[in-house]
């Protein structure tokens, strides 16, 4: 050590040495006293399949269209106004003309609604492709189900927050949409007509259910969503990303899965329990 | 350290490394059925069903704490000191530490409250209060404004020289200025003309105005109903505006010949029966009164059928319910409990 | 775990040993997410944000860009519909896209006793079996190939989900103002006479095409005859005079409503419109 220690540093070395210690110094200091460096070095640095294929980046596609749809609706949050009542000077829902007064008169006010009417959509639709290619890979079954099954209610929020966004521009398409959408959960047996009631903050479609859908869509299911989408990735971390099913070189697959008798050889290995298992305990007859 | 030893003192040990859960119990279940009856009676009839909706709370609620407590008051709620009488203590007179081997603290009676015990009993206690407190007011303004407090309003249509007899009219009127359009409705309303009525008891014959007024929100999921039939445009008369109490009132002529629903394809006849499509029944209808020479609306029931036309009509009616929703046939039963109409 | 050891692994076991296999496959063989997988996330993440943002721009530009009228529609729609009128007397509503098939499956459960099936029944059913789905398929192979039952399901939710949704986009109402400007074309396809306009105008208007198609115009779903070519039955005025007046009385069964309230000089162009119907021939 001592040797190579001899030749003093260039000034070029000792600039970079001291540019290193400056980004490391807050880096570990947070480490220090959190933790949360090592688990986003634990995130990045993780190993995924070697196998991974283009369909699997639909999930993380769909997690960018929700933020896409939370910045702009915080956005359109600010300048919206969810009333019913009728603006005296113009006989126009004041509702409505905050939204025309976005999309017209305020600057860049079109491309945020813009984003966010599209971007609805795209969310929505990306959540299928996402749920399809899962389907496809047979990704739900163990030791997954419980990730299918949260990601089915993160597409039912979904769906439950282009239903009370719909409502909030006030317009014809709008107000006659969730007419018949509250009269739909109206027809469940028993409940429905209180579930009805209660969405439409009385008897009839009022501006308490414009103000009842704005607090439900932007506050309550969107953090339903974030908690739930919390747990996703959570799950998808600790559980892994699955092989396309039909890889050569698909991860968890016995070498001989194809041939008949695979199956059997396979099985006569220990079998480990999933906590404590290893590489070096789990392939003891392996690939390698 | 070995573990795979048996140590003798693991048993006492889990006294104070394992929670006590509560055991499960059924009586919570009832508890949260009491508090749905009383929110539910509040609504409904405050004095008799949300009593008893207190008084199966009340019960099962105390079934539920002495259920939950039952460990705690195996013996009088006196809380020990940790401190306990030494056994086997290894030579001396002190405890060994807990990783070696022999008995370090003694057993203790399950019936006997230990400090720990205690504190998890009042933490989960304080908690439930915590949550009380939050839960029943919160819920509470959530759920109860969109029952209570559901007024009836009167709307002025103007005087009946309005409306000649047997024309129909496609009106829209403001049903609480306060709210302004949001309140805006459509019905159809047709003049059947005076209709005498003798009192079966008294045998008074007296001189009644008849209206059929049919509201446009369709049985099937109440979208806007529109008339099947030339308007003034091809009729080539006016369209009557009138400004009364409630404000604007519209009053379009038309010649229907029935009523269709634009979503899922409805039909009616004239009196509002279900002719064709999904309707469940037949369309809502308006009661009225006759006020110093002026019709005035007053709430809506819903309509299983109608027997006849105009002044003659059988109404089959029955309490305002949501559209979709089954008044007669083994459906009705579906919807037993109709939250409060004005 | 049972005492006598078991001939053959059961399928938890199995699936626990496969997840093993798995945890050890990645550690020794894959490749940290960072920079690999990442990389194509993030392509795929710029690819979503610039169609959020090019839709968001094609729908500014087609309908509102010159024209400065929030109602012009575009390419995708308007800025925004008329203000809500819950009083309305001539609007028909439509919900956003995704949820065309259910307002499709609606038109379809056209029986007043089916309609909660539509409204209530099947979704519920649907979602129940999709929370379910690991529950119901618990075997642990994942290839497509070997999978044929639930790719037959998934390939038939695709389509029917496809068809409700394609035909709830284009499911027609027919609406007097519409079904008014279509009037010129059924006078050029039709060669009708100028003596049968007033009748074509109540056609229209009286909700004929609620029920009856003609000349590809108005609503089918409730399984009434096209009228596109009626005059070549040649019934003559008076028969569909009484025919309107009483369905029944000519066509024995007809779920027609009468039309009598028309009145009879209303009929009568009704009737002469209907009769000038020849299908163009």
């Amino acid at each position: 050590m001592a040797t190579t220690y001899r030749r003093t540093p260039t000034k070029a070395e000792l600039r970079r040495q001291r540019m290193e210690e400056l980004i490391n110094f807050p880096l570990d200091w947070v480490e220090e006293r959190s933790g949360l460096v090592g688990g986003v070095r634990y995130f990045l640095f993780r190993n995924v399949p070697s196998d991974i294929n283009w369909m699997q980046t639909l999930g993380s596609a769909a997690l960018t269209a929700f933020l896409v749809q939370a910045i702009t609706g915080v956005i359109l949050a600010m300048y919206y106004d969810p009333s019913a009542s009728t603006d005296p000077h113009t006989g126009k829902p004041v509702a409505w003309e905050s939204i025309v007064n976005i999309t017209d008169h305020l600057t860049m006010g079109w491309l945020v609604r813009g984003m966010h009417k599209w971007g609805a959509s795209v969310f929505i639709i990306l959540m299928f492709l996402h749920m399809g290619r899962v389907f496809l890979f047979g990704a739900y079954k163990y030791p997954r189900e419980l990730n299918w099954i949260i990601g089915v209610l993160i597409l039912v929020m979904g769906m439950m927050e282009g239903f009370t966004g719909y409502l909030l521009p006030w317009d014809q398409t709008a107000y006659w949409a969730s007419v018949v959408g509250i009269n739909l959960n109206g027809t469940a047996p028993f409940l429905g007509p209180w579930l009805a009631q209660f969405l439409r903050g009385g008897q009839e479609i009022s501006g308490e259910t414009l103000t009842r859908f704005y607090s439900l869509h932007m506050l309550v299911i969107p953090g339903a969503i974030i908690a739930l989408i919390t747990l996703h990735l959570y799950l998808v971390i600790r559980l892994g990303v699955t092989s396309p099913p039909w890889s050569k070189d698909a991860a968890g697959m016995e070498p001989e899965e194809a041939e008949a008798d695979g199956r059997r050889a396979g099985l006569t290995r220990p079998v480990p329990r999933p906590a404590g298992a290893s590489a070096m305990q789990a392939e003891p007859g392996g690939r390698e | 350290m070995e573990p795979e030893q048996p140590s003798p003192d693991t048993e006492h040990e889990s006294l104070h490394e394992e929670p006590h859960l509560p055991p499960p119990t059924l009586w919570p279940i009832g508890f949260a059925i009491g508090i749905v009856v009383v929110l539910v009676g509040l609504v409904i009839n405050p004095e008799l069903i949300s009593s008893i909706g207190a008084a199966i709370a009340i019960v099962f609620g105390v079934l539920w704490a002495r259920d939950a407590t039952a460990e705690l008051r195996g013996e009088s709620l006196v809380v020990e000191p940790e401190r306990r009488q030494m056994k086997e203590a290894g030579d001396g007179m002190t405890a060994p530490p807990a990783d070696q081997q022999g008995v370090a603290l003694p057993p203790v009676d399950p019936s006997t409250v230990t400090r720990s015990r205690f504190l998890e009993g009042a933490t989960l206690g304080l908690g439930g209060v915590i949550g009380g407190l939050i839960t029943v007011p919160v819920a509470g303004f959530a759920l109860l404004p969109s029952f209570l407090g559901q007024k009836q309003h009167k709307v002025d249509l103007g005087p009946l020289s309005s409306f000649p007899l047997n024309k129909w009219f496609i009106t829209t009127f403001i049903v609480d200025p306060a709210e302004g359009e949001v309140s805006r409705r459509t019905a159809f309303i047709r003049n059947n003309g005076v209709v005498s009525t003798t009192d079966p008891k008294t045998k008074q014959t007296t001189q009644q105005p008849s209206f059929t007024i049919i509201s446009n929100h369709c049985a099937h999921l109440g979208c806007p109903v529109q008339a099947n039939g030339p308007t003034s445009d091809i009729l080539k008369q006016p369209i009557v505006v009138e400004h009364t109490a409630n404000g604007r009132v519209e009053l379009n002529p038309v010649v229907p010949a029935g009523y269709g629903c634009p979503c899922h394809g409805g039909q009616y006849d004239t009196e509002g029966n279900r002719t064709a499509g999904p309707p469940v029944r037949a369309l809502d209808r308006f009661d009225f009164e006759v006020d110093n020479g002026r019709l005035i609306l007053l709430s809506t029931y819903s309509v299983s059928h109608v027997v006849g036309t105009g002044a003659q009509a059988k109404i089959h009616k029955y309490q305002e319910s949501g559209p979709g929703e089954h008044l007669d046939g083994p459906e009705q039963w579906f919807y037993p409990l109709q939250p409060p109409h004005h | 775990m049972a005492a006598i050891p078991k001939e053959k692994p059961s399928r938890t076991d199995e699936a626990r040993a496969e997840f093993a296999r798995y945890k050890a496959d990645v550690k020794a063989r894959g490749k940290p997410f960072y920079p690999y997988a990442m990389f194509h996330d993030t392509i795929m993440s710029v690819f979503v944000v610039v169609v959020i943002v090019s839709l968001a721009v094609i729908w500014k530009w087609t309908a509102f860009g010159p024209h400065h009228d929030p109602l012009h529609k575009g390419l995708l729609g308007g800025e925004v519909a008329q203000p809500a009128d819950p009083g309305t007397t001539s609007f028909v509503p439509r919900p956003d896209w995704y949820f065309y098939f259910l307002f499709y499956l609606l038109r379809i459960f056209k029986w007043p006793e089916s309609v909660f099936l539509g409204t209530i029944g099947i979704p519920t059913i649907a979602l129940v079996l999709l929370i379910m789905l690991p529950f119901l398929d618990r075997r642990r192979v994942r290839r497509p190939s070997a999978r044929p039952v639930a790719m037959v399901a998934a390939v038939l939710t695709i389509i029917s989900m496809g068809v409700l949704t394609w035909k709830g986009a284009t499911a027609k109402e027919a609406l007097a103002s519409e079904i008014k400007q279509d009037i010129p074309n059924w006078v050029k396809a039709e060669h009708l006479p100028p003596g049968a306009l007033p009748g074509a105008r109540l056609f229209a208007s009286a909700g004929c095409t609620n029920c009856h198609t003609y000349n590809g115009a108005g609503g089918s779903q409730l399984g009434a005859p096209d009228l596109t070519a009626i005059g070549t039955r040649n019934l003559g005025v008076p028969t569909q005079i009484r025919h309107l007046q009483n369905p029944g009385s000519v066509t024995p069964g007809s779920p027609m409503p009468s039309f009598a309230s028309l009145g009879p000089q209303r009929l009568r162009q009704l009737a002469v419109f209907l009769e000038a119907s020849k299908g163009g021939k």
